[in-house]
C-alpha cells in the first residue's frame, strides 16, 4: 500500500531512473565472482605450498644425516663435517625458493636447521594480467581514495628474520613436530599482509625428526583481486552512468510529450465549452501518438455534440412550428365559429397554452436567429455609454421591483460591434441579475477601462453559483434556475446569447461568485479600441 | 366579384384551416399541396392573392421557385410568404423575389386577416385617386395609408406591409418612444426582440436608399425606437 502510494507520487522519469537501479546487480555478481576467484587462487597457493613441503620433507627424509642425525649415518663411514651438510641442506632449500617464498627447517627441537628465500622480495608483477582502457582509469584514478579507504593493500611484509614466536609458539609448527602436516595463515609482523605457513613433519621410521616450513606471502593474490575488484567498480560504474543516462534522455522525452498531451488535453474545452483538438504527438506513430489522436477522436465527436446541441433548438423550435400553427389556426377557427359560448373558456385556455408554447419557440429560435445575425457581421463604432445608461435608464421602468446602480467611467469608451446586440445582451444581462438578486440590495452595473481592456460587471447579490456550473453558465440550454415561475419559460439561452454577443465584440465573458459569496458577478472583458 | 385567394401549403390541416378562415371571411379560396399542380391552376386563371409555403413536400425551396414563376405571370400580384421558417437570409430571399410580405407560421388567424385586407385595399386603391384623409404627412414624409405606400422627399420607398406598418406606428407620435412589443402590435407580428430590430434595420436601409442621410429612426437603447421630428 506504502508503496504503490509512493509510486503513485513519482513521476515518470524517476521511476524509470529507479528501474534503472536493477543494473546494480551487476556489481554484486561481480563481487561475487570475484570473491570466488580468489578463493580458487588461495586455494591453489595452498595446495603449491604442501606439495612444496612434502617434497623438501621427502627429500630431507631420504637425506636424514642433513637434519644431523649421526645414528642414521650409514654404519662405517664417517660423518661429513657439519659445515658440508649445511651447505647441501643449503643448496637443497635454495634449489626450491623463490621470490616472495621462504623455506626453513627445523629439528625437533625446534632449532633451525636451514633456511633460503625472502618474504619481501617483489611478487611477480600482475599488471600484464588485466589491462584498464583509458575512461577506466580516469575512473579509476577518480575512485582511488574510495579504493585506498576499503580496499587492503597489499603490503610487502619486509621480514628480514624468522620471527621467535613463529618458531617457537607456531601452531603448525608443534603440530608438525607432533606429526602433522599443518597450514596456518598468520599476520605479517608489520601489521599489514597475510603469510600463509605450511609446516610438513620430516619422519625418519616411527619418528618426526624436524619439520618443513614453506611460507609465501598473499600479496599476490590480494592485488590481483583488488584490480579485478577496480576494474569491476570502473566498468560497473561506467555502463550503468551511460544506461542511466540513456534512461534518463528517453524518460525525459516521454515525460515532456505526455505532458505536453495533458496540458493540450486539458485546455482542449475553453472556459467557453468550445472544443479544440490536439496537435501534440498528431503524427507521432507510438503509442502517445494514438492516445492523442483518439483523445482528437474523441474531442472532435464531442464538437459534433455540442455543435448539435446548440443547433438543436434552433431545428427543434422549426420543427415545432407547424403543429403550432395546426392548433393555432384551428384555435382561430373555432373561436371565429362560435365566439363566446360554452366552450369560449376552453378556446382561451387552449390558446394561452398555445401562447407558452409560443413564448419558448421564440426563445428557442433567438439564439439561432443570433448566431446568423453574429456570423453576418456587420460592425460599426458605438459610444458605450450612451447604450449602457440608455438600457439602464430602462430597466427601471422594465423592473419595478429591483433598484439598479449604475457606475461608469468618466473617459469615453468605444468599441467595434453592433449596438443593438450590445444592448440585447445587456437585457439579458440585467434580467439575469434581476431575477437571481435577493434582498433589497440594487443590482450593481460598471463599466471600467483600462489601457487594454474595457470591463463589464453585473454584480448581484444572491445565491453564490454552484461550482460545477461556473464554467458551463455559458453554454447553450444549460440553467441553474430551480424554481421557475409558471408562463415564464426559462431555457438557459440568456447567458449564451450574452456569450455570443460578447464574442461577436471581441469580448469574453466569464461569472464568479463575489469574494463575500453573498452575490454573483457576471463579467465580460472586451478588448479596448483606441 | 368575390376575391380569389390561392393558398400552397403541403401540411394538409394548415391548408384546410386556413382556407376555412379566409372562406369564412367571404373570399373564394382554392388550396394546393405542391407546387406543380398550383403553378398548373395559375396558369389557366390568375388569383387575386396568393399565400405561399417556401418548404413544399420534397422542394425544400419550392415556394422560391414558385414565387418567381408567379411574377412572370403578373408583376402585380400580392404574393405572402407564409412560412416555419424564420431567419433573416429567408426573409430576405422572399422579399427579393418580389413577395410583399413575408410571415412566419405563428402569425395569428386575425393577423394573417388584417394582412390579407390590407393588401387588397393597396391593390385597389393603386387605381384609384388618393384620398386627402388617408395621407398623413410629417414634413418631408408622406404615408399614404390607403395605397400602403411611403414617400421620402418626394421619392417613393418600397416597404413591405409590415414595414409600413412599424413606419406608420413610429411616425404616429413622432418623438415618442415604442418599445418593441408595442411595435409587434402595429404591425400585427409577433416575433422576437431581434426579428424587430432587423426589421428596423432594413427599414432605414431602403430610406438611406432613397437618401443617404436619413437618420429619423433613433433607436433609444433600452426602451425601443423613435422618430426624431424635424430638427
Amino acid at each position: 500500500m506504502e508503496i504503490r502510494k509512493l509510486s503513485g507520487a513519482l513521476g515518470l522519469r524517476t521511476k524509470i531512473a529507479l528501474v534503472a537501479l536493477v543494473l546494480l546487480v551487476i556489481p554484486w555478481v561481480g563481487y561475487s565472482y570475484v570473491n570466488a576467484m580468489e578463493r580458487l587462487l588461495r586455494q591453489n597457493q595452498e595446495q603449491q605450498l604442501s606439495a612444496m613441503a612434502r617434497a623438501v620433507a621427502t627429500a630431507l627424509q631420504d637425506r636424514p644425516q642433513l637434519m644431523g642425525l649421526r645414528a642414521a649415518a650409514p654404519a662405517g663411514g664417517r660423518p661429513p663435517p657439519a659445515g658440508i651438510l649445511s651447505e647441501q641442506m643449503q643448496i637443497l632449500l635454495a634449489g626450491l625458493a623463490r621470490a616472495g617464498l621462504r623455506i626453513w627447517v627445523i629439528d625437533s627441537k625446534l632449532s633451525l636447521i636451514g633456511t633460503a628465500g625472502d618474504l619481501g622480495a617483489p611478487p611477480p608483477a600482475a599488471d600484464e594480467t588485466i589491462t584498464f582502457g583509458p575512461v577506466e582509469r580516469a575512473v579509476r584514478a577518480a575512485l582511488r581514495p574510495v579504493f585506498e579507504r576499503f580496499l587492503e593493500r597489499p603490503v610487502r611484509p619486509a621480514e628480514e628474520f624468522i620471527p621467535n614466536d613463529v618458531v617457537f609458539g607456531g601452531r603448525e609448527v608443534e603440530r608438525a613436530i607432533d606429526g602433522a602436516t599443518t597450514l596456518r595463515r598468520r599476520p605479517a609482523p608489520s601489521g599489514h599482509g597475510v603469510i600463509l605457513s605450511v609446516a610438513h613433519p620430516v619422519w625418519v621410521g616411527d619418528t618426526v625428526v624436524g619439520a618443513v616450513v614453506v611460507e609465501e606471502n598473499t600479496d599476490a593474490i590480494v592485488s590481483m583481486r583488488n584490480r579485478a575488484f577496480e576494474q569491476l567498480v570502473a566498468v560497473t560504474l561506467i555502463s550503468f552512468a551511460a544506461a542511466a543516462l540513456v534512461l534518463l534522455l528517453f524518460a525525459s522525452r516521454l515525460s515532456w510529450r505526455l505532458r505536453r498531451l495533458r496540458n493540450e488535453a486539458e485546455n482542449a474545452i475553453d472556459s467557453q465549452g468550445r472544443v479544440r483538438n490536439l496537435a501534440a504527438g498528431e503524427h507521432a506513430r507510438d503509442e502517445i501518438g494514438d492516445l492523442s489522436r483518439s483523445f482528437s477522436t474523441v474531442l472532435e465527436r464531442l464538437a459534433q455534440y455540442n455543435a448539435y446541441l446548440e443547433n438543436m433548438a434552433g431545428r427543434l423550435a422549426h420543427e415545432l412550428r407547424t403543429p403550432i400553427a395546426v392548433v393555432r389556426s384551428s384555435l382561430d377557427n373555432l373561436r371565429l365559429q362560435q365566439p363566446g359560448g360554452e366552450t369560449g373558456v376552453y378556446v382561451t385556455r387552449a390558446e394561452e397554452g398555445v401562447k407558452r408554447l409560443e413564448t419558448i419557440l421564440t426563445r428557442m429560435a433567438e439564439a439561432t436567429r443570433l448566431e446568423q445575425v453574429v456570423r453576418s457581421g456587420e460592425r460599426e463604432r458605438f459610444e458605450v455609454q450612451t447604450v449602457l445608461a440608455g438600457c439602464v435608464e430602462g430597466y427601471a421602468m422594465a423592473y419595478p421591483g429591483r433598484r439598479f446602480k449604475l457606475a461608469m467611467t468618466e473617459e469615453p469608451v468605444s468599441l467595434r460591434g453592433a449596438p443593438d446586440l450590445f444592448a440585447q445582451m445587456l437585457d439579458k444581462l440585467a434580467a439575469n441579475a434581476a431575477d437571481f438578486s435577493a434582498g433589497e440590495a440594487p443590482v450593481e452595473i460598471s463599466l471600467q477601462r483600462t489601457s487594454t481592456e474595457v470591463v463589464l460587471r453585473f454584480s448581484n447579490s444572491g445565491p453564490p453559483l454552484p461550482a460545477e456550473m461556473k464554467n458551463r453558465l455559458f453554454e447553450s440550454m444549460v440553467s441553474v434556475r430551480k424554481d421557475r415561475p409558471a408562463g415564464d419559460p426559462h431555457l438557459g439561452l440568456g447567458l449564451y446569447i450574452v456569450r455570443l454577443i460578447a464574442e461577436f465584440h471581441g469580448g469574453l465573458a466569464s461569472a464568479s461568485n463575489r469574494a463575500d459569496r453573498n452575490g454573483v458577478v457576471v463579467e465580460l472583458r472586451f478588448p479596448a479600441t483606441a | 366579384m368575390r376575391r380569389r385567394i390561392a393558398i400552397v401549403e403541403d401540411d394538409p390541416a394548415i391548408r384546410a384551416n386556413y382556407a376555412d378562415a379566409l372562406g369564412k371571411h367571404g373570399y373564394e379560396v382554392a388550396a394546393y399541396g405542391d407546387r406543380v399542380s398550383a403553378l398548373a391552376a395559375f396558369r389557366t386563371r390568375t388569383p387575386d392573392l396568393v399565400l405561399l409555403d417556401i418548404g413544399l413536400g420534397d422542394e425544400v425551396d419550392g415556394g422560391f421557385t414558385l414565387c418567381r414563376e408567379l411574377r412572370t405571370l403578373s408583376g402585380t400580384l400580392p404574393i405572402i410568404f407564409l412560412t416555419a421558417r424564420d431567419s433573416d437570409f429567408d426573409a430576405v430571399s422572399g422579399l427579393r423575389m418580389g413577395a410583399d410580405d413575408y410571415v412566419t407560421k405563428n402569425v395569428s388567424l386575425p393577423h394573417l386577416l388584417a394582412r390579407v385586407s390590407a393588401l387588397f385595399r393597396r391593390a385597389d386603391a393603386a387605381h384609384a385617386p388618393a384620398q386627402g384623409e388617408s395621407v398623413l404627412a410629417r414634413g418631408p414624409l408622406t404615408l399614404d395609408l390607403n395605397r400602403f405606400a411611403v414617400s421620402w422627399r418626394g421619392k417613393g420607398v418600397d416597404l413591405t406591409l409590415t414595414e409600413f406598418w412599424l413606419v406608420h406606428a413610429l411616425v404616429k407620435f413622432p418623438g415618442h418612444v415604442k418599445n418593441r412589443e408595442q411595435l409587434m402590435g402595429e404591425a400585427h407580428v409577433v416575433v422576437d426582440d431581434s426579428t424587430i430590430t432587423s426589421h428596423v434595420k432594413r427599414v432605414r436601409r431602403k430610406f438611406e436608399a432613397v437618401d443617404a442621410q436619413f437618420d429619423r429612426i433613433d433607436t433609444v437603447y433600452g426602451m425601443g425606437y423613435r422618430w426624431k421630428s424635424e430638427n
